[in-house]
């Protein structure tokens, strides 16, 4: 169950999305659709949710 | 001496293999990690309440809204599991009660293939194979419960019920699924098919018939037959020795489980998943590189080709060294720039490093520190 979702940037752009789970559980996700958390993020962000910018 | 009077029927043993054994088109168990004796990730979990948990390796517990759980691998000793060559199983044992889930809720325990693995069973075509799924199970429950074929790529469901006959006692079940000549399983690493052992389900998962025939997925037909786990606190559920077969079999013609050296089944095991973790203090974690005053690059090169590439999840306190000295680590993440899943780089954030030194990344202070790649379908 994911809470929250935060990108990551390297100064050649975006390379990995930050995944906090409700149990705070955090991974850090590749941008790649084979990986199984990236395909999780494309469903929380077609419920509607939001990712959030790095800070 | 007369032929009759040889005991060629004892002459026999288990060590000879059958007929059913030479026939085998698969030269290693189907299902990876089916004696669960690789847990990875670790051995015991409380609080078990939602999301994807392993208690073993490649065995997927995932509950939502329904109840919590201690999962575990369990060390056998005796029982009739034991006496058949098994000594870990998984156990799920509910420690919250939900008698009375909502619609949606659901505790499944599943394992998923790709189906580039799947393609001996012919699915789709005229010549499809039945398949043929075979456990060992235990649970204080004496119930009948499900277990359902789903096949993610053409979304088509087939089942088979199990009865528990006696509480508390390892019981082996063999059922038997029919071919599908409808609908072939991609030929990828990607997700074709799940078994899934449905252990308790909202009134969204009832209500319907467990399919004995391949159909169109239906949710409501994918616990039909309630096990009920999180019903009650007293409920446990334990299992080990799941043999997936190609063609159809009783329990006097399956062929032998196939045992595996520990050292194999952790290397399939670790297409799926690796875990990184010290056995000591300080204990070494990877070569690095440093590329800023703060920032470098560890470089993990993986035993195993991973699946995909993996996402990172990470526990405990880290360091890293060069010939700067040393700081504490502040963040790792995973650099999906690699070029395929056979290494990663992370990225380290410290302090007071020299641009291009090498250095290292060790646990700090924490025999517990761990670093788990995972590409799980």
């Amino acid at each position: 169950m994911i809470k929250t979702i935060e990108k990551y940037y390297s100064p050649e752009g975006l390379f990995a999305y930050k995944v906090t789970l409700q149990d705070g559980t955090i991974w850090s996700v590749p941008h790649s659709e084979a990986n199984r958390h990236y395909q999780e993020i494309l469903e929380w962000v077609a419920d509607g949710n939001t990712i959030q910018e790095a800070d | 001496m007369a032929l009759s009077k040889i005991d060629v029927a004892n002459m026999l043993t288990g060590l000879v293999p059958n007929d059913n054994t030479i026939r085998r088109p698969n030269a290693q168990p189907i299902i990876i990690n089916s004696d669960m004796a690789v847990a990875q990730r670790g051995t015991s979990f409380t609080g078990v309440s939602s999301g994807s948990n392993f208690p073993v390796d490649r065995f997927e517990f995932y509950p939502t809204n329904l109840g919590a759980y201690t999962i575990i691998q369990e060390a056998l000793t005796s029982g009739e599991a034991y006496n058949n060559g098994f000594r870990t199983a998984l156990r799920i044992d509910t420690t919250t009660a939900d008698a009375s889930p909502a619609a949606t809720d659901y505790a499944i325990l599943r394992t998923k293939f790709e189906g580039q693995d799947l393609q001996l069973f012919k699915k789709g075509t005229a010549n499809a194979e039945k398949f043929t799924l075979a456990f060992w199970v235990k649970s204080n429950k004496t119930t009948t419960g499900q277990v359902n074929l789903f096949d993610i790529d053409n979304n088509r469901l087939v089942s088979g019920t199990y009865t528990i006959s006696s509480a508390n006692t390892w019981e082996k079940k063999v059922i038997n699924f029919p071919a599908d000549t409808t609908g072939a399983f991609d030929n990828n690493n990607a997700l074709s098919l799940v078994v899934e052992f449905f252990l308790d389900g909202g009134s969204n998962f009832t209500g319907g018939t467990a399919p004995t025939a391949w159909e169109a997925q239906t949710n409501a037909d994918r616990n039909a037959n309630n096990f009920a786990i999180g019903s009650s606190t007293d409920n446990d559920f334990a299992m080990t020795g799941v043999q997936l077969e190609v063609g159809e079999y009783t329990s006097s013609t399956l062929p032998p489980f196939q045992h595996e050296s520990f050292g194999d089944n952790l290397a399939r095991c670790q297409r799926y998943c690796q875990v990184y973790k010290t056995e000591s203090a300080y204990g070494m974690m990877s070569p690095a590189s440093v590329n800023s005053a703060s920032a470098a690059n560890g470089i993990f090169t993986f035993p195993t080709y991973l699946r995909a590439i993996p996402s990172l999840s990470t526990s405990g306190s880290f360091g890293l060294y060069s010939g700067d000295g040393g700081d504490a680590v502040s963040g790792i993440v995973i650099d999906a720039n690699s070029d395929d899943a056979s290494r990663v780089v992370c990225t380290i954030s410290g302090s007071g490093f020299t641009d291009n030194s090498a250095a290292f990344l060790r646990a700090e202070n924490d025999s517990d520190a761990k670093m788990t790649f995972d590409a799980e379908l």
